[in-house]
C-alpha cells in the first residue's frame, strides 16, 4: 500500500539536503583560498530553504504516516533554527577562513545536517523519526566539536560530549521501547490517547520510562543534572561551534521535549510537572551561581546558557494537573523563550568570535575597556547582556515576562519567585562584564576590526533583539496556534 | 513464551551496561558499555514487536534503526578516540581532565 | 514453567544465559582484547535470541552489522590506541558505586516489568522479511533518508578528524 508522498512539506528538507550534499562536491573542486566559497553555497540553501518553509505558512499537513507534521509550531520552529543556520555561517567564514582553511567545506557540511536534523525534529510526532531526528542533530556535533584536532582541550570536549550523548540516547531509547511496549505505538498523538487511562498495574513504568526520556532530553538541554558536559565542552571547541551548540542544539532538545512532554504525556503531568520543578530550579541557581565565579567568557556563557535552560524549562513545572488554558500558555511562554533566547545568545556570541581574533584566550579580562577600542561593537554586547539579563524595553525582558505570567496563572507563584531571584544573581554578572567593558581601562588600545560577515550578523541581532523588546506580540501570533492534542 | 522473560534479560543488559559506564576508565570500554546499553533496547523492541503482531513490525523496524545509528556512532566515537590518543597517548578519561570546574 | 518449555523456550534461555554470564565480564575483564571478545558473544546471542523471537531480518542484522562490522572498530580502536592488556588497571575507584547504581536499576526494572507484563505470552511466529522491506521502504521511509545523511555526515567527520595532516 504505497504512502502518498506530499513533496511540498518536505521542500525546505529537500532543498537543505541538497545544499549540504553540493557543498561536500564543491569542495572537492575549490583550492584552498577559494574554500569560502563553500559558506556562500551553504548561505544560498539556507536562504532557499527559509523560502520555501515560508510558502507552507498557513498549512497543516500532516504526512509519512503521521510522523512528519508542518503546522505552526514546526514552521516557527524550522523558520528559527534557519534563521540561526544563517547567522552561524555568517560568525563562522572568517573563524574557518582564518584557522582550519582546508576543512571548511566539511565544517559547512556537518554544520547543515546538523540543521537538516532540527528541520526534521520540529516536525517529528512519532519515536522514531524523534530518534532519527535528535542522532543527525547531535553527531554532526560531536564531530566538529572535535575540528581544534591538535588543541588537547578540544579533544577532550569531543570525547566527553560524544561520551554523555550516546549514554543519554541510549537511556531515552530504553525508556521509549517500555512506552511503546505499553501503548502498542509510537506516534506521539496515539501514545497520548493511549496514556489518557492506563491499566493501574502499568503505572510505575509509564513514570520510570517517562524518567528515562526527560533524562536522555535532559542532557541535550543541558538541565542539571544532565549538564555536566556543557562547560567543558563549550570552553573546548572552536568559539562558533560553541555559539552553534548553545543555541541550535538546545532548541532543537526542547522542540523535542515540548511535543513530547504536552502531546504524548499531558496526562501523566501531576508526575513529571513536581520533577520539572526540581529540575528548573536547580539548573537556573547551579547555572547562576557558577557563573558568578568564572573568569573565562566562554564558560561563562556556558553556564549563562545552564541558567537559562532553567528558565525554558520552568514552564513544564506549572502544568501538573492543569486545564488546557494553562496548558496552552505555558507551552507558548517556553516556546517564546527558546526563540528569544536562542537570537540573544547567539549574539553574545558573535561578539566573543570578534574578540577572539585578537586574544584568543577568551578571558573576561580581554574585555576591559572595550568601548574605548570598538564603541559599536561594545554597545551591541551591551544590548545582548541586558537582554539575557532580561531588562525592559529588550526582548529578553518580555521572554521572561511570558514565563512569569504563565507560572503565576499556573499557581506556581513561588517558582516565578526563585526566577525572579536568579534574574537578579545573573543581571550582576551581566552587567559587571558590561561596567568592565565601559568603565575599565584597556590594557591594550588597538583596534579589533570586525569582519564584513560578523558585523552584519551582530547589526541583525541587534536588531532583532530590539525590535522583539518593542513589540512582543510578534511572536504571540503564532503561539496560539500551535497543535496540541486532546487539551 | 512469557514476554517478562526478554524483557528481564533487557533490564539485565541495561543495568551491566550502567555499571560499565560508571565503572570503566578507559573510552573504548566505556562505548562497549553503551553498546549493551543499546542492545538492552532492541531486546525490549523485539521482544514487544513480536508480542504485539502489528503487520509495519514498528517494533523491529526500530531495532533496525537502533542498530545503524550506534553502528554510525560508534565510528564517530573512534575517531575522537584516536584524536586523543595522538595528543595525550592515553585515553583513560579519568586522566583527562584539562577543563576543570 | 521449565516442564512446559517448548523448543523455542529452551533455545532462548540457553542464549540468555550466555548473553548475561559474557556481559558481566564485557564490563568486568582486566583485558581489553577479552572484554571486545565477551561482547562478540552478548552481540551472537542476542542476535539468536531474535531470530528464535521469530525476527529473523533484524537477528542477521545484527550480526552482520554488531559482530561482523562494529566489533571490528572497536578491535581497531583498541589496536590503534595501544591498548593495556593485562597490568594497568581498567577501573577507576567508584565501582562499588557502580555496582550499587546498577543494582538497583536491575532491580526496579526487573519488579516494574514483572508488575506489568508478568503474565503475557507472547505467539511466537517467523516476521517475513518481505514484510520488514515493504514497511521500511513504504512507511519508515522519512527516517531511512535521514539515517542515510547522518552516515554520510559520520563517515565525513570521521575521516576529517581521524586522517593524519
Amino acid at each position: 500500500m504505497p504512502t502518498t508522498l506530499d513533496l511540498h512539506a518536505v521542500l525546505p528538507e529537500i532543498i537543505l539536503s541538497g545544499t549540504l550534499l553540493a557543498v561536500l562536491v564543491v569542495d572537492l573542486f575549490l583550492r584552498d583560498e577559494r574554500k569560502l566559497w563553500n559558506s556562500v553555497i551553504a548561505m544560498a540553501g539556507v536562504l532557499g530553504s527559509f523560502w520555501a518553509t515560508l510558502t507552507l505558512i498557513g498549512d497543516h499537513r500532516a504526512t509519512f504516516n503521521g510522523m512528519f507534521v508542518v503546522d505552526s509550531f514546526a514552521l516557527l520552529f524550522k523558520l528559527m533554527f534557519l534563521a540561526v543556520a544563517a547567522l552561524v555561517i555568517l560568525i563562522s567564514a572568517n573563524y574557518l577562513d582564518e584557522g582550519v582553511r582546508s576543512t571548511q567545506g566539511e565544517f559547512y557540511f556537518l554544520l547543515l545536517s546538523s540543521f537538516l536534523g532540527m528541520l526534521l525534529m520540529a516536525s517529528s510526532r512519532d519515536f522514531l523519526m524523534l530518534f532519527v531526528a535528535l542522532e543527525l542533530v547531535s553527531a554532526p556535533g560531536f564531530l566538529v566539536a572535535g575540528f581544534k584536532k591538535r588543541d588537547a582541550r578540544s579533544n577532550e570536549a569531543a570525547v566527553k560530549f560524544f561520551l554523555f550523548g550516546v549514554l543519554s540516547t541510549a537511556v531515552m531509547l530504553f525508556g521509549m521501547s517500555l512506552i511503546y511496549g505499553v501503548t502498542k505505538s509510537t506516534n506521539l498523538v496515539a501514545v497520548g490517547q493511549a496514556l489518557a487511562h492506563p491499566a493501574a498495574r502499568s503505572e510505575p513504568l509509564i513514570v520510570a520510562s517517562i524518567l528515562f526520556i526527560v533524562a536522555g532530553f535532559g542532557f541535550k538541554v543541558s538541565a542539571v543534572p544532565f549538564h555536566f558536559w556543557a562547560p567543558d565542552t563549550y570552553e573546548g571547541s572552536p568559539v562558533p561551534v560553541a555559539a552553534f551548540l548553545s543555541v541550535a542544539s538546545k532548541a532543537a532538545g526542547f522542540a523535542g521535549l515540548l511535543q513530547l512532554m504536552f502531546v504524548a504525556f499531558p496526562h501523566q503531568s501531576n508526575v513529571w510537572a513536581p520533577g520539572f520543578a526540581i529540575m528548573a530550579v536547580a539548573t537556573m541557581t547551579l547555572g547562576n551561581i557558577v557563573a558568578l565565579a568564572q573568569t573565562n567568557i566562554v564558560r561563562l556563557l556556558a553556564y549563562s546558557s545552564i541558567a537559562q535552560a532553567g528558565y525554558m524549562l520552568l514552564p513544564f513545572a506549572v502544568v501538573g494537573g492543569a486545564g488546557p488554558a494553562v496548558m496552552r500558555q505555558a507551552f507558548a511562554a517556553s516556546l517564546t523563550y527558546i526563540l528569544i533566547y536562542s537570537f540573544m545568545n547567539l549574539g553574545a556570541f558573535a561578539v566573543v568570535i570578534v574578540v577572539n581574533r585578537k586574544r584568543s584566550s577568551n578571558l573576561i579580562a580581554d574585555y576591559d575597556g572595550l568601548m574605548s577600542r570598538e564603541p559599536g561593537l561594545t554597545t551591541a554586547m551591551l544590548f545582548f547582556l541586558l537582554s539575557l539579563a532580561g531588562i525592559p524595553p529588550l526582548a529578553g525582558f518580555w521572554a521572561k515576562f511570558f514565563v512569569f505570567s504563565a507560572a503565576i496563572n499556573g499557581n506556581a507563584a513561588w517558582l516565578a519567585a526563585v526566577m525572579v531571584l536568579n534574574s537578579v544573581i545573573g543581571l550582576y554578572y551581566y552587567l559587571s562584564i558590561g561596567a568592565r567593558m565601559v568603565l575599565r581601562p584597556a590594557e591594550d588600545q588597538s583596534r579589533i576590526g570586525v569582519p564584513f560577515a560578523l558585523a552584519a550578523a551582530i547589526i541583525l541581532l541587534v536588531i532583532i533583539v530590539v525590535a522583539v523588546g518593542v513589540f512582543p506580540d510578534f511572536f504571540n501570533h503564532f503561539s496560539p496556534r500551535s497543535t496540541l492534542v486532546a487539551l | 513464551m512469557n514476554l517478562a522473560w526478554p524483557l528481564t534479560l533487557g533490564a539485565l543488559l541495561f543495568s551491566i551496561g550502567v555499571y560499565g559506564v560508571l565503572a570503566r576508565r578507559n573510552a573504548v570500554l566505556v562505548l562497549m558499555s553503551i553498546e549493551l546499553m543499546l542492545n538492552a533496547v532492541n531486546v525490549n523492541l523485539v521482544a514487544f514487536s513480536t508480542w504485539i503482531r502489528e503487520t509495519i513490525a514498528i517494533g523491529q523496524i526500530f531495532a533496525l534503526f537502533v542498530i545503524t545509528i550506534a553502528a554510525a556512532e560508534v565510528g564517530i566515537g573512534l575517531a575522537i578516540v584516536l584524536l586523543i590518543f595522538r595528543n595525550r597517548e592515553t585515553i583513560n578519561i579519568d586522566e583527562i581532565d584539562l577543563l576543570k570546574w | 514453567m521449565i516442564l512446559a518449555a517448548t523448543g523455542p523456550e529452551i533455545a532462548f534461555w540457553g542464549f540468555a544465559v550466555v548473553a548475561g554470564i559474557a556481559g558481566f565480564f564485557v564490563v568486568g575483564s582486566r583485558n581489553v582484547v577479552h572484554a571486545a571478545l565477551y561482547l562478540v558473544g552478548v552481540l551472537g546471542s542476542v542476535g539468536a535470541i531474535y531470530i528464535v523471537l521469530g525476527a529473523e531480518f533484524v537477528g542477521w542484522v545484527q550480526i552482520l552489522i554488531y559482530v561482523g562490522a562494529i566489533v571490528v572498530l572497536l578491535l581497531f580502536g583498541i589496536m590503534l590506541t595501544k591498548a593495556p592488556i593485562g597490568g594497568v588497571a581498567l577501573d577507576n575507584n567508584q565501582r562499588p558505586v557502580a555496582f550499587i547504581v546498577a543494582a538497583t536499576t536491575f532491580g526496579g526494572l526487573t519488579w516494574i516489568i514483572w508488575r506489568t507484563f508478568g503474565g503475557t505470552r507472547i505467539r511466537l511466529s517467523p516476521t517475513r522479511t518481505a514484510q520488514i522491506g515493504n514497511s521500511l521502504f513504504t512507511h519508515f521511509v522519512l527516517p531511512f533518508e535521514a539515517v542515510s545523511v547522518l552516515l554520510l555526515a559520520a563517515l565525513v567527520g570521521a575521516i576529517v578528524l581521524a586522517r593524519r595532516d
